[in-house]
C-alpha cells in the first residue's frame, strides 16, 4: 500500500500552472512532473475562500451544510479520522488561521502543526513554504528511519501566493526583473489599494498580478523541494501525491481583487494533478470533477471502505467516475463580524453551463464557458437550459433551514 | 500500574530529564542558564528536577524568573514566595512596569499607545499593532506580548542568558508533538539569541501528577480546587469544580480549557492576512 501526499497551494489561481496553459513559465516543476500525472482539466472548487472550500478538500461536505458554521461541525468528518480509526499515520503541516486547532481542525491527526504559536511579521503574516518543508522534512526522516513504517498520510499547505503580495527579490527577478518596487511599497499597496479593492488603475492591477506571479514561480521551488526530500528519504516512489488549490485570486476580472464571494473561474477554477510515480505516461481527464471528491479518493488509495457521509466520489478508478454536475457556495466574508449568511451566493455547473444565484438579491446569472471563458456574457434569460440548471440548484438553496 | 510500576516509571522520566539538564549544562556555563517558573505544575517539577542535578552534582542552581503578568491568582504568589524562601532561591520578578502604570493598575483599562515608552511602542509596532489603544489584559494580543514575552526576552538580554530552562510538555497540544529539547533562537529584532531548554517534553500531564505524588513535590493549592492548567487570573476555568487535577480523566479531556490567547492568535493572524 502506497502513502497518500495532499499537497494544497492557497490561492493558486488554475490559469497560473504551465500545464493548465500558463506560458510565462511560473511552473517548470510541478509541469515537469505530467508524465507522471493524471490532470484534471475540469475540476471545480466548492467554494471561492478558505473556509467555504476546504470542507469540501478535508470533509467531503460543503461549506453551509449546517448554516453558518464558527469551527469544523462534530457533524463532518475529517479524513485524518478513519485513516487514524484504520491505523493509518495522519500528520498535517499548515499555517492558514482558518484550519486552525482552535477551530477543531486538529482532529484525527497524529501530528497536527498549524503554525499558531509563532510570532509572524505583518508583511509575511505565516510560517513560509520553505519552513514548512524543513518541518515535513524532520517528520518524515524520523518517521520513516529504518525503513518498514506504517503507510501515512500527509497533508501539507502552503501559504506564500496568499496577500499581501510582498516577494522576495530572486522571485520577482525570475518574473520580471524591471519591476523594482520596494516591499514598504508592495505592503502599501496591499494596504491602499488591494483590501480596498481599489481596481480603478490598471497598471496596479497589472503590477499586483506580476507580484502575484512571483509569489507562484516561489511555491513552485518549494513544491521541488518537498519532492526533493521524498526522494532523498526514498519515499517518493511508495507515495502518491494528490497536488490541488484552495481557491484562486481576482485580479480585476469580475471588478475586484483578492477572493470574495464570487464564483467566477479565477476563483472557481481548481487545478488538480495525481502524481503516481509508477505510472508509465501520462493522463488527461476532462470530466468535471469537485474538491469534494479529494477525500474519498483518498480512502480509495488506501483501500478502504468508502466513509458514509462524504458527499464526494473516488476520482480512482477514473472509469468509474459518474457524470455529474459541481456545486459551490459562499457568503460575503466582508460584512460585519465576518461574514452574512442572509448574504449567500451558489453556483451549480454542468458540462459547461454554470449558473449563479444570490440569494438575497434573488438574481441569477448563467454563462456558457466554452462560447464565453470569461463570464461576461450572462445567458440566464436566453438559455434554453437555464431553467433546468435552475432547478437543480434550488434545492441546495438555505437548505440548513429545513434542517 | 501498582505503585511500584508508578514509581519506576517516575525513576525513568526524571532520569531521561536529568540527561537533557547535564547536556545543558555541558552546552553552557550553569551561570549563563536561567530557569522560567511560573508556579504551575509543569514549571514547578522542572525546577524541581533541575535542583536535584545540581545537589547531586555539586553545582549552584541558575537563577529563576517568574513573569508577573498583572493578573495573577493570589494563590500562585503565595505558593511563589513560600517555595522560593523554603528552597533559598535567587529568584527575580519580571514585570512590564511601564504598561501597568500607563493601565493604572487596573485590568482591562484602555492603554494609549503612546503613554508608553519607546521599547514598548517599538514592540507593539514589531507585533504590526496599529490601534492607538488597547486593553490591559494579559492575554489580549497586545497585552500577552508586552507582558509576558516581551518581558521575557528582556530578561534574557539583561543577565546574558544563553540557555533557558522552559517547562513545556509534548502531550500539551499536538503543535507541540515535533517539539525538541533544545530548540536554538536566532537573534532578530528586539529578541536576544538564546536556547530554549524543555527538559520535561515527554512527561504526558498524568506523568506529571504521578511524579508529583511520588516525590512529594509542593504544587498551588488551585490544582485541589479543580483547576488543570494555570494562566492569568480571569481567563483560568475550574476544569472540575472540587475535583482535584489528577483525580480528573485527564487522557479523555482537554488540558487548556480557556483558550483566549488562541483565539486572539487567530484573530491577530486573519486580520494581518487582510480579513475581518
Amino acid at each position: 500500500m502506497k502513502n497518500v501526499i495532499l499537497l494544497t497551494i492557497d490561492a493558486l489561481r488554475k490559469d497560473a500552472l504551465g500545464c493548465y496553459g500558463n506560458e510565462s513559465g511560473l511552473t517548470p516543476f510541478i509541469d515537469s512532473l505530467q508524465d507522471k500525472c493524471i490532470r484534471f482539466t475540469r475540476g471545480q472548487t466548492s467554494g471561492p475562500y478558505t473556509q467555504a472550500s476546504f470542507p469540501g478538500i478535508l470533509t467531503s461536505s460543503y461549506y453551509l451544510e449546517y448554516g453558518k458554521p464558527k469551527g469544523l461541525s462534530p457533524h463532518r468528518t475529517l479524513i485524518s479520522e478513519p485513516l487514524k480509526q484504520a491505523g493509518i499515520v495522519t500528520a498535517a503541516f499548515h499555517s492558514n488561521p482558518y484550519l486552525c486547532d482552535y477551530l477543531g481542525w486538529n482532529r484525527g491527526w497524529d501530528v497536527f502543526y498549524d503554525s499558531m504559536e509563532e510570532e509572524v511579521d505583518p508583511k509575511i503574516p505565516y510560517i513560509k513554504g520553505d519552513v514548512i518543508n524543513s518541518k515535513v522534512d524532520k517528520w518524515l526522516s524520523s518517521y520513516t528511519q529504518g525503513g518498514g513504517y506504517k503507510p501515512f498520510f500527509l497533508w501539507l499547505h502552503y501559504m506564500d501566493i496568499h496577500e499581501p503580495y510582498i516577494p522576495d527579490r530572486k522571485y520577482i527577478d525570475m518574473v520580471d526583473p524591471s519591476v523594482n518596487t520596494s516591499p514598504d511599497e508592495m505592503y502599501n499597496l496591499f494596504k491602499e489599494v488591494l483590501l480596498k479593492r481599489d481596481v480603478s488603475n490598471e497598471e496596479t492591477v497589472k503590477l499586483l498580478k506580476k507580484l502575484y506571479d512571483a509569489h507562484v514561480r516561489e511555491v513552485d521551488t518549494y513544491t521541488r523541494d518537498f519532492f526533493a526530500t521524498l526522494e532523498k528519504l526514498d519515499i517518493l516512489k511508495d507515495s502518491v501525491v494528490i497536488i490541488t488549490n484552495d481557491h484562486g485570486d481576482e485580479f480585476n476580472e469580475h471588478g475586484g481583487f483578492s477572493h470574495d464571494d464570487k464564483m467566477y473561474s479565477e476563483l472557481i477554477d481548481m487545478p488538480l494533478l495525481i502524481y503516481d510515480p509508477s505510472k508509465d505516461k501520462g493522463e488527461v481527464c476532462d470530466t468535471l470533477v469537485s474538491n469534494v471528491d479529494i477525500p474519498p479518493t483518498i480512502i480509495y488509495l488506501f483501500g478502504l471502505d468508502p466513509v458514509a457521509g462524504f458527499e464526494g466520489h473516488s476520482l480512482l478508478p477514473l472509469e468509474d467516475y459518474p457524470q455529474k454536475g459541481c456545486f459551490g457556495e459562499a457568503i460575503d466574508q466582508r460584512s460585519q463580524r465576518g461574514g452574512d449568511i442572509e448574504k449567500d451566493v451558489y453556483f451549480y455547473r454542468e458540462q459547461d453551463l454554470k449558473v449563479i444565484y444570490r440569494a438575497n438579491l434573488d438574481s441569477w446569472e448563467m454563462y456558457d464557458l466554452k462560447a464565453d471563458p470569461k463570464e461576461l456574457n450572462n445567458i440566464v434569460d436566453a438559455s434554453p437550459k437555464a431553467e433546468e440548471l435552475k432547478s437543480k440548484l434550488k434545492p441546495s438553496v438555505r437548505r440548513w433551514l429545513k434542517k | 500500574m501498582t505503585e511500584q510500576d508508578k514509581t519506576k516509571r517516575c525513576a525513568e522520566l526524571v532520569e531521561k530529564s536529568k540527561e537533557v539538564v547535564r547536556e545543558a549544562f555541558k552546552k553552557f556555563d550553569p551561570v549563563d542558564t536561567a530557569i522560567t517558573w511560573t508556579g504551575g505544575k509543569d514549571s514547578t517539577t522542572t525546577l524541581w528536577i533541575i535542583s536535584q542535578v545540581c545537589q547531586e552534582d555539586g553545582i549552584k542552581l541558575p537563577k529563576v524568573m517568574t513573569i508577573g503578568e498583572g493578573d495573577s491568582f493570589p494563590e500562585i504568589h503565595d505558593f511563589i514566595n513560600k517555595w522560593s524562601k523554603e528552597w533559598k532561591l535567587d529568584l527575580e520578578w519580571c514585570i512590564n512596569q511601564d504598561v501597568i502604570d500607563a493601565a493604572g493598575g487596573k485590568l482591562s483599562a484602555i492603554v494609549r499607545v503612546k503613554d508608553l515608552d519607546e521599547r514598548n511602542q517599538a514592540e507593539i509596532k514589531r507585533i504590526g499593532y496599529e490601534g492607538d489603544t488597547f486593553p490591559f489584559e494579559a492575554e489580549s494580543y497586545v497585552g500577552n506580548h508586552l507582558m509576558k514575552t516581551v518581558v521575557f526576552n528582556q530578561f534574557i538580554e539583561r543577565n546574558g542568558v544563553k540557555g533557558i530552562f522552559q517547562g513545556l510538555r509534548r502531550d500539551e497540544q499536538p503543535a507541540r508533538a515535533q517539539d525538541e529539547y533544545f530548540e536554538h533562537k536566532e537573534a532578530a529584532h528586539l529578541v536576544p539569541e538564546h536556547t530554549r531548554i524543555k527538559p520535561i517534553l515527554h512527561f504526558t500531564e498524568r506523568d506529571i501528577w504521578d511524579n508529583i505524588m511520588v516525590n512529594q513535590i509542593p504544587y498551588c493549592v488551585l490544582y485541589e480546587q479543580g483547576y488543570r492548567s494555570l494562566g492569568a487570573k480571569t481567563t483560568s476555568a475550574i476544569a472540575e469544580p472540587g475535583v482535584p487535577a489528577w483525580e480528573q480523566d485527564l487522557e479523555h479531556t482537554v488540558e487548556r480549557a480557556g483558550r483566549r490567547q488562541d483565539k486572539e492568535q487567530m484573530m491577530e493572524r486573519l486580520r494581518k492576512l487582510g480579513y475581518m
